[in-house]
């Protein structure tokens, strides 16, 4: 394939949007990222083979002691997707903050040297989360998006939700709302809901399909006793999420047992064959967004039970955030309302929102929540927003390079949030 | 004027004018650079240097590219990516292509015209990783042998074929009637499963030593990241393109392996036009750019030499693509 370069003069920017569930990446200017892969990765810890190998050999003696642990990591959906002994699945943020700056450098490595075959020296990059303190970056894409109106981002993510209002170009911090509940957590809801239904997610690389005679086929199991449990949860994730995206909608009014008791099923079919029958939980299931209490109603999410009390609601959530800002700019919130990421691609999730604060917000304001028609648009409403901000004239000159400040890499959240700071003021 | 096409791979540069029935020119990609002093008269004396301006399926020396292309005279450009020129060759504008190519896999899913790139994927695995393979293979039960090669990839496109399911390859693995072979040197060698082994690494990357799934399995993969409303268009409007997709025994081991995956997701091969050229599947991209150019440049949608003196590299971008 032909690639074409630009000379020396053109250089574009990156743009890096890390979420808790996908990286996105591209170029600045284009209209979607070009690369999209999960955000956890593989990792193969090199100790845990040394010690298997050692105590075949010897049974007897002691272990050596443990030097300073080597692993090896996989990043990206192909590496991701190959299933290896003793292969664990890691996230490098935890509650929203990263806690391993090592996988995020892999992260960026395989994004920009692997998949957009970019130099990272040779380019810009503007990169957006994972953590909330650069919502410098979400503030003045939302601001550019919209022309000063004072609007409120509903940003509906894999790992969390989040609800911001932005006026004059910034975030108004005080009145940020931010809920666990994310796709994630849908999707771990609708796996347990089907487990104990019975059915079982069986991993892609758990089985495999013979045809024992002409035209029968027969699904045989595998077995790979070294697999991870959470490689195996990360594979089963990954189907349960398709099934999320294909039947699940969200209902026109509160889920209640009685009154979806009789819903028709929908068929969904498994990768190894199996067609599996979906009835309440296509409503049940997003409806958890809305009231994370029924999360508690679902055998095997005991242990949410601490996470979904506190959460609030979105509608909650919105009112809250909006309630926490200047009187004056409150009606126009209301009528600003623009829906973001993965899971607000969600059917019917729009609708439902604008039926919830119609009738809880005050009489007077008129509720708009705006959305981008298109799903691929919503899913990567970050990452466009930083592809819009950094291919224009007046954001270039504020790029800050290495030598505006040194720091290395475990300091980069906060000289991230200086430098962006002293840029602005 | 008529318009030329050119489509450089990591193997061979396929080009001609743009005349569909008839099929392009082939050259190999792979130049000798003569050395700038030539007064030397003994040839033997003379280093020659293989240059190979694709690898992998990317550019890598943009010096030795001009040098290719200079030999063909063009005075406009236009690109487009081999995937949905090898879609428009048999006549589709959306689908789902398996380029297999000297230097790289790609498997790439098209709607209207569009190239999905979040959902194409790339494999470092080509012909040449086979042609090296076999040598290996070859060397093993031939072992009093000298093998070049270029002999070897003459033997793979004779040769290498892929057997009709994984448990007729466990068999042919077990015992396989050998077939003796006279190299242009005289040598003479003993072919067996060897050529069921070159054909399997591409169902079995485990072969070649890579941590990979099998063809069809990563076709279907990167089909069920696309939105489910496209899966039919994609699935139904299947095409095998590249010079390893014309193996023996390839398209109907596809088509076998692609039947045993869930009925969700089946892959189905489409069938070239009639009026196709018979090697339609090693030279696609190259026929569809010859349909291509036809509608392009009498329409004047290419990128001129004043188009691109006015506005610079990026104008392809914007005509382009």
């Amino acid at each position: 394939m032909i690639q074409a370069s630009l000379s020396k003069d053109e250089v574009s920017a990156i743009v890096v949007d890390l979420g808790s569930h996908t990286c996105k990446a591209g170029y600045a200017g284009e209209d979607a990222p070009k690369a999209v892969f999960p955000s956890v990765v593989g990792s193969i810890d090199q100790m845990e083979i040394d010690d298997a190998d050692n105590s075949d050999k010897n049974s007897g003696s002691a272990p050596e002691s443990k030097s300073k642990g080597k692993r090896k990591l996989y990043v990206g959906s192909q590496d991701l997707g190959f299933r290896r002994d003793h292969m664990e699945v890691l996230s490098p943020t935890k509650d929203g903050i990263v806690v391993d700056w090592d996988m995020v450098e892999n992260i960026w490595d395989h994004a920009l040297r692997k998949c957009l075959l970019v130099d990272p020296k040779e380019h810009p990059m503007l990169l957006a989360e994972p953590c909330s303190n650069t919502q410098q970056q979400r503030e003045k894409s939302s601001h550019l998006l919209h022309q000063d109106v004072p609007s409120l981002v509903v940003d509906c993510g894999g790992g969390s939700t989040t609800v911001a209002p932005v006026h004059d170009g910034y975030v108004l911090q005080k009145a940020v709302a931010t809920s666990p509940i994310g796709g994630e957590f849908l999707t771990d809801c609708l796996l347990r809901s089907l487990e104990h239904k019975g059915i079982s997610i069986k991993p892609r690389y758990a089985f495999k399909r013979k045809e024992i005679r002409p035209g029968e086929f027969q699904i045989v199991d595998l077995d790979f006793p070294n697999t991870t449990e959470s490689y195996k949860l990360y594979c089963q994730r990954v189907i349960v999420g398709d099934i999320k995206e294909c039947v699940c909608r969200a209902p026109d009014t509160p889920y209640d047992e009685t009154s979806y008791s009789n819903i028709p099923m929908t068929p969904y079919e498994l990768p190894d064959g199996q067609t599996i029958e979906i009835g309440a939980d296509r409503f049940k299931i997003p409806d958890v967004l809305f009231n994370p209490s029924l999360a508690q109603t679902i055998p095997g999410m005991e242990s949410f039970v601490d996470t979904a009390s506190a959460a609030r609601g979105l509608p909650q959530m919105v009112i809250e955030s909006i309630n926490k800002c200047d009187v004056d700019i409150r009606r126009e919130l209301f009528s600003s309302i623009l829906l973001a990421g993965g899971t607000a691609s969600m059917q019917q999730l729009k609708e439902r929102l604008e039926k919830d604060l119609l009738e809880e917000s005050p009489q007077a304001a008129r509720v708009k929540v705006l959305a981008s028609g298109n799903a691929t648009e919503r899913r990567f409403s970050v990452w466009i927003g930083g592809s819009i901000l950094a291919s224009l004239g007046s954001f270039q000159q504020m790029w800050f390079s290495k030598s505006d400040d040194s720091y290395g890499v475990a300091d980069l959240e906060n000289s991230m949030h200086s430098l962006v700071e002293r840029k602005l003021a | 004027m008529e318009p030329a096409v050119v489509d450089a791979g990591s193997g061979i540069l396929k080009f001609n004018h743009a005349l569909p029935e008839y099929g392009p020119e082939v050259i190999p990609t792979q130049m000798k650079q003569v050395p700038e002093d030539e007064s030397s008269t003994d040839a033997s004396l003379l280093e020659n240097v293989i240059v190979d301006p694709v690898v992998r399926g990317f550019i890598r020396d943009w010096d030795a590219m001009e040098d290719l292309l200079s030999h063909i005279l063009y005075t406009g450009f236009f690109a487009s990516e081999q995937a949905v020129l090898s879609l428009y060759a048999v006549g589709r504008i959306s689908g789902c292509t398996v380029d297999i190519g000297h230097g790289k896999m790609d498997i790439a899913s098209v709607i209207e015209g569009a190239v999905q790139h979040i959902s194409s994927r790339r494999f470092e695995i080509g012909g040449l990783d086979l042609t090296n393979l076999f040598a290996q293979e070859l060397r093993k039960s031939n072992p009093l042998v000298n093998f070049s090669i270029s002999d070897v990839e003459k033997l793979k496109e004779q040769y290498a074929s892929c057997a009709e399911d994984d448990a007729a390859y466990q068999k042919v693995q077990q015992a396989c009637p050998e077939e003796q072979h006279t190299l242009p040197d005289g040598q003479v060698i003993k072919i067996g499963r060897e050529r069921y082994t070159v054909g399997e690494a591409l169902f079995q990357p485990s072969i070649l030593g890579l941590e990979l799934h099998g063809i069809v399995e990563q076709l279907v993969r990167c089909i069920s990241t696309v939105s489910s409303e496209n899966h039919r268009q994609l699935l139904e409007n299947t095409v095998l393109c590249g010079g390893s997709a014309s193996m023996t025994g390839f398209e109907d081991r596809f088509q076998k392996e692609a039947s045993l995956s869930s009925s969700a997701i089946r892959p189905c091969l489409v069938k070239p036009p009639e009026y196709m050229p018979d090697n339609l599947s090693k030279y696609s991209a190259w026929v569809g750019g010859a349909i291509l150019a036809k509608v392009v440049f009498p329409q004047n949608q290419h990128v001129t030499k004043a188009d691109y003196d006015e506005t610079g590299p990026s104008i392809v971008h914007r005509k382009c693509f």
